[in-house]
């Protein structure tokens, strides 16, 4: 029949590159902000030793697991689940929905309460996370962008916004 | 609010609507069991692009998809017996509905057969004789539809079907795929939205439930219907496209009613869109009915005018109040398009002759509350554009 015909879905790959480079860099900015920021501290304290979460896009990736080492250390442990013990999975439903979360159209709270991720794991952990990528944006963006990513900008002191950015910029680089 | 002694309502249908609403469209299958979707539309639709949004909502998901564009306005049910093969030869588990009123109840009717054997659909003509849940089933709605669409009906070949299976187990509404030149279609969606809901919220089945879902479809319409027409407004498309899904809901759960059978009927003989007559009709079966439904009728002056113009009206007058807001508001719809858009059934191109066709032909479609004599009242001042309680 004419009108009829199959077609299989093709990709994005300039979309997917950019979510993967931001996510990778997140996850860095993570295992760095955890060493210089002593909420981030707080927060990884209060989870278990050996918890791992992973923030992914479905339904392929990309993602970035970062995880806490039996001596409590925060690392960031690459972008490939496949194999590793998962605590927190998160998942955004689709690439479109995390283009708008990481180009900070949308924030982490807005995009939760539309329903465009997928939690497999505990709310208090989901919650600390959450808190800790909000933290994690507040040091790595602008002001301006950061507004539009977090649910409310916090009033940090000079020291603590401005060398802790360069710390972390440093240590995420540098990846220690 | 009124609640009723006892009632009963059904909605399985998920709902997921807004900026990039289509791209969840793979999670929303998985979640189905859904692997690998049979999309239908009309080459309408096709020419406009709306498909490739659809298709590029699928990118990355690695899913391969079948797409039919080809539905005629008048489907019938030799093509529901060719897509069933399409569908099975292609190894498809699910079907995406994308446009109104044919491909929607082509959709149906391809669903029911290809659910269980292709004999079951003439099985299946009739109230309630669908006896299983079908397979998965989406609906994504674009400017023009009938209002069928998330309900439980489907008429095809002769052939109407009623059963809640019938009902998507998903509408995605997104903004760019309501996006329409055609003030007809947005007129024709929101009238029968507006009507649908009226009916719905003054019928004797009302209950908490039709009410919510029918209080802000009209809501919405009342809001957005002009401003639309007029400019187009995009978040006015979506609030329009919402309330065309929620009146279909509250519709599903409710008698069809006056509006509905003497609106498809002057729209049968007119050839103009159902929902246009619908529209013309609607504040006339009102005014006919305000003794017996007048209560639930000063309700619905909140949800289509808003809290000023119900708050500045008096009790009693606040049913006589909604009827003349729906007159205004056709009015002003009758303006901005410059007199497109009829006001009277003499002006929708229907003889004072025929008016007898079509109160034969509602009336033929076996609802009960109304008869031959009721439509005649209606149906005359309608076409006369005479306020029925003026006479």
């Amino acid at each position: 029949m004419d009108d009829f015909k199959e077609i299989t879905a093709g990709n994005k790959p300039f979309k997917k590159a950019y979510v993967a480079i931001m996510l990778w860099f997140v996850g860095r900015a993570i295992q760095a902000a955890a060493r210089v920021d002593k909420d981030v501290k707080k927060e990884f304290e209060k989870l278990p030793d050996g918890f791992t979460f992973c923030l992914g896009v479905l339904p392929r990736g990309p993602y970035m697991i970062v995880g806490k080492n039996e001596k409590g250390r925060v690392k960031y442990m690459g972008w490939k689940p496949d194999g590793k013990r998962i605590d927190l999975d998160m998942k955004i439903k689709n690439i479109e929905a995390a283009i708008l979360m990481f180009t900070f159209q949308e924030s982490t709270a807005a995009a939760s309460a539309r329903n465009r991720m997928i939690v497999d794991g505990e709310v208090p952990y989901v919650c600390a996370i959450v808190r800790v990528l909000d933290i994690g944006e507040v040091y790595l963006l602008p002001k301006f962008i950061a507004r539009l990513a977090v649910k409310r900008y916090p009033a940090w002191s000079f020291g603590r916004k401005y060398i802790g950015r360069v710390r972390i910029y440093f240590r995420s680089i540098l990846g220690y | 609010m009124f609640f009723p002694d006892n009632y009963e309502f059904y909605c399985p249908v998920k709902i997921n609507s807004g900026n990039r609403a289509l791209e969840h469209l793979p999670v929303e299958l998985d979640a189905l069991n859904a692997r690998k979707p049979f999309i239908i539309t009309d080459k309408e639709i096709a020419k406009k692009g709306l498909i490739k949004k659809i298709t590029g909502a699928f990118k990355d998901s690695g899913i391969t998809l079948g797409i039919f564009d080809g539905v005629p306005p008048v489907p019938d049910l030799k093509l529901v017996r060719r897509l069933m093969n399409n569908y099975r030869d292609t190894g498809c588990d699910s079907i995406i509905a994308a446009g109104g009123g044919a491909v929607v109840d082509t959709a149906k009717a391809l669903n029911i057969v290809v659910s269980g054997r292709p004999e079951d659909l003439k099985e299946s003509a009739g109230e309630d004789l669908i006896k299983s849940p079908l397979g998965p089933f989406v609906f994504v709605p674009t400017a023009s539809g009938t209002g069928f669409e998330t309900s439980r009906f489907a008429t095809l070949g002769g052939l109407s079907f009623s059963s809640h299976f019938l009902m998507p187990d998903l509408v995605v509404i997104d903004p760019r795929m309501v996006t329409s030149e055609n003030a007809d279609a947005v007129v024709s969606t929101a009238m029968i939205a507006l009507a649908h809901s009226a009916q719905s919220y003054t019928c004797p089945a009302k209950n908490p439930m039709t009410d919510t879902y029918a209080y802000a479809a009209m809501q919405f319409v009342g809001e957005n219907l002009a401003n639309v027409v007029r400019s187009g407004d995009k978040k006015g498309r979506l609030a329009l496209a919402n309330a065309a899904t929620m009146a279909g809901i509250a519709f599903s759960n409710s008698p069809r009613g006056m509006v509905h059978d003497l609106g498809w009927a002057a729209g049968d003989i007119s050839g103009l869109p159902h929902g246009i007559c619908m529209g013309i009709l609607l504040p006339y079966v009102l005014e006919y009915n305000i003794d017996s439904e007048g209560y639930h009728m000063s309700d619905m002056l909140l949800p289509i005018a808003g809290f000023e113009i119900y708050a500045g009206t008096a009790k009693n007058l606040k049913a006589r109040k909604a009827i003349n807001f729906i007159y205004d508001m056709q009015h002003e719809i009758h303006d901005i398009t410059r007199g497109n858009i009829p006001l009277t059934l003499k002006d929708a191109g229907i003889s004072k002759d025929a008016l007898d066709g079509v109160a034969r032909a509602a009336v033929g479609e076996g609802r009960l509350g109304f008869n031959l004599d009721d439509c005649m009242v209606i149906l005359e001042h309608a076409w006369e554009g005479k306020q029925i309680t003026s006479s």
